[in-house]
C-alpha cells in the first residue's frame, strides 16, 4: 500500500485542505470558513478514531516514509524525510487533537461569528493550519520533521494570538509568545543537529533510530568520544538540548512567561493552544522520544524537578490572579508541570494519561470561560462576576465538571491521572531515586494549591451574589457553544475509566486500558518497530525496562490506594480552605494579606523583568560585541583588501599617459630588457 | 659578386633602428607613419635575405604579404591622420592625450 493512501495522511491533510479552501474562498462562504474547518476536523476525528480502534483491535502500527527530500549519497550519509509513525501514542494524540479541534471550531461559530467579528476567514484559516501542524507533528517519524512542524506551531500561535492585531495588546503578546518559544526552539535546533551529527539518523523508531544508536553509545565502555565526553554525557547533553525546546513550548519554568500573555488571543484559540496544540507539543516530544530519555537519569531528574517546581509555582500564581483566563493560563502551566513530573518520575503511561485528561478538562474550562465572557459581554475579571450559576446552568455544570477534574476530585478524570503520576513518582522515589522525593513533595503540595485556586475561581465566578450589572443580567449562550461543553463535560467526568490506576489492587491490572494500549499488548504484529531483543520498541513496557536497566529506576511496590488517599486528603484540605476564604455573597480578595509575597506574585515573580534584563543587558551586549567583531574584523578584512587594490590601481594608472611616443618607448624598452634577460640567462655572449 | 648574409642583416638592423628612432622622437604623424614603414621594410629585407640564403621562396612570398599588409596599414593610418587633423587641427601626436586614465 502506498504510504500516501494511509488514513493518517488523510487525518493530517484534512485541516490543511480546509485552511487552503478558507484562505482562497473563505470570504464568500457562509460563516466565513467555519464550515470547511468543521467538516475537515470532523473528518480527521473520524479517521483518527478509526486508526486508534484498529490499533486497539490488533492492527500493526504504521511506520512509513512518505517523502524523502535528501536521500544521502549511495545509501550513505544522513537521510532527511517526512514519514508517518502511527503507534498507540500518536494514535491517542491524533484522537485528542482532532476532537478538541472540532469542538473548538464549533464553539468558534458561537464565540466569533455570532459576536460579529471581522476577518473570520483569516481566523479559520489559522485554526486549520494550527490543527494541521499539530497533527503532522504528532505523526512525525523523525526528529527533523517534528522540528519543522514544531516551528510551524510557533508561527500559528503567533498568527492566532495576534488575531486582533489592531488592538495594542495582542500583537505584543503574539511577539512575546513567538520569541520566548523561539528561545527554547533554538536549543531544540542545536539538539536536532546534534542528534543527526552524533547518531546519523533522526528516526524515532526502527532498528536504525537514534534511540537505538544512543543505547549502543551508552552501553559501550570503550567509549564514544567527542570532545572527551563519554557516551552517557553526550546523551545527557542532547537530552537537555531537546528538553529546552519542550520547556519553551510547554511553558515550563523559566520559559513560561509567554503563556499568560497569550490570553490576549480569542478564547477558543486559548482552548486549542492549551489543550491540544502548541503547549501539548513540548511534552509530547518528550514522550515521543522517551526511550532516549530513559537512558539518562540525570536528564530525567532535571525534568522531574523542573516539572514539580513549575507545577507548584504556577499554581501559586494562579491563586492571586484576578482574571478568569489568567487563572486558567497558570493552571495550564501547572498541569503541564505535572506531566513533566510524571515523565521525569518514570511514569510514562501516567504522563500520557494526564496529557489526555488535561486536554479534555482544560479545553472544557476554556470553553466555559469563553461562554462566561460572551455572556457577560467581554468581562474577564472574576471580581466583576459572581452568581452566574442560576443564569448560565449549562455553562456552570460544564465548568464545574472541568473544575472538579482539574482539582483532582474523585471520580473525575483528573483524579485518576494525577494520582497515577504522583504514585509513579513516589514509587520510584521510594525505590531509590532520592531526587524524586523533592519533585514529589512539590507535586503533592501543588495538589492542595490547585484545589484552592480552582475552587476560588469557581466560587468567584458562579456563586455568591452578582457583583455587577453585567453579571446580574448575562446574555444567553447559543447551542454551538453549549454542545462542545456538554461533550467535554461528560468526557471530563468519565475519561478516568481509561486507566483506573489507583484501584489497580482491587480491579486488577487488566482494567488499565490505556497502559495496555500503550504497552502494545493489543497489537498483533509490531510492524517493523521491533528491536533485536524482540518487543515493541516504543511500548511503555520497553520504556520501563530501559528505565530500570539504564537509569536505575526501581519500583518500590507501594500501594497506589494509599498514595491516592494522601492526595485526596490534601485536595479536601484545599477545598475546605477555598470555601472558608471565598464563600459567601461578598467574598474578600485576601490578596492584601499576603503582603510583600503578594506583590511578588502579582508582579509575575519578576520573571518578566528578569527576562527583559537578560535581553537588554546580557544578550544586547553580546550582540553589540558580535556586531563590532563583524564590522571591525570580518568587514575590515574585506574592505582592507579592496582599499589596497584601489590605491595601487590609482598609482599604476598614471603610466597611461595617452602619448603614443611613450607607449612606443615602453615597448622598445621592454623588448630590449627581454632580450638582455634572455641573453644573460641563455648565455648568448659567453 | 655576392653579398654575405651579414651585410643584409646589418642593413636591415640599421633601417629598423632608424624607424624606431623616428617613432620615438618624431611628433609629426605622417613621419610617424613613414617610420613604421621603415621598420616593416627592415623586416622584409630580413625575410628576403634569409630566403636567398636557404634557397627557398617562402621568404619572398612572405615579404609580398607584408608589403600588401603595409599598404593596407598605410591606408588606415592615413585615414586616422585625416580624422586626427579634423579634430585637433594639427597632426602633432602629442596633442592627442585625452585617451588616458
Amino acid at each position: 500500500m502506498s504510504a500516501l493512501l494511509d488514513p493518517a495522511v488523510g487525518i493530517v491533510a484534512c485541516p490543511l485542505v480546509a485552511c487552503l479552501v478558507t484562505l482562497t474562498t473563505g470570504r464568500w462562504l457562509p460563516l466565513r470558513g467555519a464550515i470547511p474547518g468543521l467538516v475537515a476536523t470532523a473528518g480527521s476525528l473520524g479517521l483518527a478514531v478509526w486508526v486508534a480502534l484498529r490499533l486497539a483491535l490488533g492492527t500493526a502500527p504504521t511506520h512509513e516514509t512518505v517523502y524523502t527530500f535528501v536521500g544521502g549519497v549511495d545509501g550513505q550519509g544522513v537521510v532527511f524525510s517526512f514519514g508517518l509513525l502511527v503507534d498507540p501514542l500518536s494514535a491517542l494524540m491524533l484522537v485528542v487533537v482532532s476532537l478538541i479541534a472540532v469542538l473548538v471550531h464549533l464553539f468558534s461559530v458561537g464565540y466569533m461569528n455570532e459576536e460579529g467579528e471581522s476577518d473570520l476567514d483569516r481566523y479559520y484559516a489559522g485554526l486549520g493550519l494550527f490543527t494541521f501542524s499539530m497533527l503532522a507533528f504528532v505523526v512525525a517519524d523523525n526528529l527533523l520533521m517534528a522540528f519543522v512542524f514544531f516551528e510551524l506551531l510557533g508561527l500559528c500561535s503567533y498568527l492566532l494570538v495576534g488575531f486582533w492585531f489592531r488592538d495594542p495588546g495582542p500583537p505584543s503578546a503574539a511577539k512575546k509568545a513567538f520569541l520566548v518559544t523561539r528561545l527554547g526552539d533554538y536549543f531544540l535546533l542545536v539538539g536536532v543537529v546534534a542528534v543527526f551529527a552524533t547518531f546519523g539518523s533522526g528516526a524515532f523508531a526502527g532498528p536504525d533510530s537514534f534511540v537505538t544508536a544512543a543505547e549502543g553509545v551508552v552501553d559501550s565502555d570503550t567509549g564514544y568520544t567527542f570532545l572527551d565526553l563519554s557516551g552517557q554525557q553526550v546523551v545527557d547533553g542532547i537530552g537537555l538540548l531537546v528538553l529546552g525546546g519542550a520547556i519553551g513550548k510547554s511553558a515550563q519554568f523559566p520559559l513560561h512567561t509567554w503563556l499568560p500573555d497569550a490570553m490576549e488571543g480569542p478564547t477558543p484559540v486559548s482552548a486549542l493552544v492549551h489543550a491540544a496544540t502548541m503547549v501539548a507539543a513540548g511534552v509530547y516530544l518528550l514522550a515521543r522520544m522517551y526511550g532516549f530519555y530513559a537512558l539518562s537519569p540525570t536528564v530525567l531528574a532535571v525534568i522531574a524537578l523542573v516539572g514539580g517546581f513549575t507545577a507548584l509555582f504556577a499554581a501559586t500564581r494562579a491563586l492571586v490572579e484576578q482574571e478568569l483566563k489568567q487563572v486558567l493560563a497558570y493552571s495550564t502551566i501547572s498541569q503541564y508541570g505535572y506531566v513533566m513530573l510524571a515523565l521525569g518520575g518514570g511514569g510514562y503511561v501516567a504522563a500520557v494519561f494526564h496529557l489526555t485528561t488535561h486536554a479534555v478538562f482544560k479545553s472544557l474550562l476554556f470553553l466555559g470561560a469563553g461562554a462566561v465572557i460572551v455572556a457577560t459581554r467581554h468581562e474577564e475579571d472574576m471580581w466583576e462576576m459572581g452568581g452566574l450559576r442560576e443564569r448560565l446552568p449549562v455553562t456552570y455544570y460544564g465548568f464545574l465538571a472541568g473544575s472538579l477534574a482539574l482539582a483532582g476530585v474523585f471520580p473525575f478524570a483528573g483524579f485518576w491521572s494525577k494520582d497515577e503520576l504522583l504514585f509513579e513518582t513516589l514509587d520510584h522515589a521510594a525505590g531509590g531515586v532520592s531526587v524524586l522525593w523533592v519533585a514529589y513533595a512539590m507535586g503533592l503540595l501543588a495538589v492542595a494549591v490547585t484545589v484552592l485556586y480552582t475552587v476560588r475561581m469557581l466560587l468567584l465566578t458562579f456563586h455568591g451574589d452578582p457583583r455587577t450589572d453585567r453579571a446580574a443580567d448575562p446574555d444567553s449562550v447559543g447551542w454551538t457553544m453549549q454542545a462542545p461543553m456538554v461533550v467535554l463535560g461528560v468526557l471530563a467526568a468519565v475519561a478516568g475509566v481509561l486507566n483506573l490506576g489507583t484501584l489497580r489492587g482491587v480491579l486488577g491490572e487488566e482494567t488499565l486500558l490505556l497502559a495496555e494500549f500503550l504497552s502494545g499488548e493489543t497489537l498483533e504484529g509490531f510492524g517493523g518497530l521491533t528491536t533485536e531483543n524482540g518487543g515493541f520498541a516504543l511500548s511503555a513496557g520497553q520504556y520501563a525496562e530501559t528505565l530500570h536497566d539504564a537509569a536505575g529506576y526501581e519500583a518500590a511496590g507501594l500501594s497506589p490506594v494509599l498514595s491516592g488517599m494522601v492526595a485526596l486528603a490534601l485536595a479536601f484540605a484545599g477545598v475546605a480552605g477555598a470555601v472558608l476564604l471565598y464563600r459567601g455573597d461578598d467574598p474578600d480578595t485576601h490578596v492584601a494579606r499576603l503582603g510583600r509575597l503578594g506583590s511578588v506574585l502579582a508582579n509575575n515573580d519578576h520573571q518578566d523583568e528578569f527576562q527583559v534584563w537578560l535581553a537588554s543587558s546580557v544578550a544586547r551586549r553580546a550582540a553589540l560585541a558580535a556586531n563590532r567583531f563583524d564590522r571591525g574584523i570580518v568587514d575590515g578584512v574585506v574592505n582592507g583588501l579592496g582599499a589596497v587594490a584601489l590605491s595601487l590601481g590609482g598609482r599604476f594608472r598614471r603610466i597611461q599617459t595617452g602619448l603614443v611616443s611613450n607607449y612606443t618607448a615602453m615597448l622598445v624598452l621592454g623588448l630590449t630588457l627581454l632580450l638582455l634577460v634572455f641573453g644573460l640567462t641563455e648565455g648568448w655572449w659567453v | 659578386m655576392t653579398v654575405p648574409l651579414e651585410g643584409y642583416l646589418l642593413l636591415s638592423a640599421a633601417v629598423f633602428c632608424i624607424g624606431v628612432f623616428g617613432v620615438l622622437v618624431r611628433r609629426n604623424a605622417l613621419l610617424f607613419l613613414m617610420s613604421v614603414e621603415l621598420m616593416l621594410n627592415a623586416a622584409n629585407i630580413n625575410l628576403v635575405a634569409f630566403g636567398l640564403e636557404y634557397g627557398n621562396l617562402t621568404g619572398q612570398l612572405f615579404a609580398l604579404f607584408v608589403i600588401a599588409l603595409a599598404a593596407a596599414e598605410v591606408a588606415v593610418g592615413i585615414g586616422i591622420i585625416v580624422s586626427f587633423d579634423r579634430n585637433f587641427e594639427s597632426i602633432d601626436v602629442t596633442d592627442a592625450v585625452t585617451m588616458r586614465w
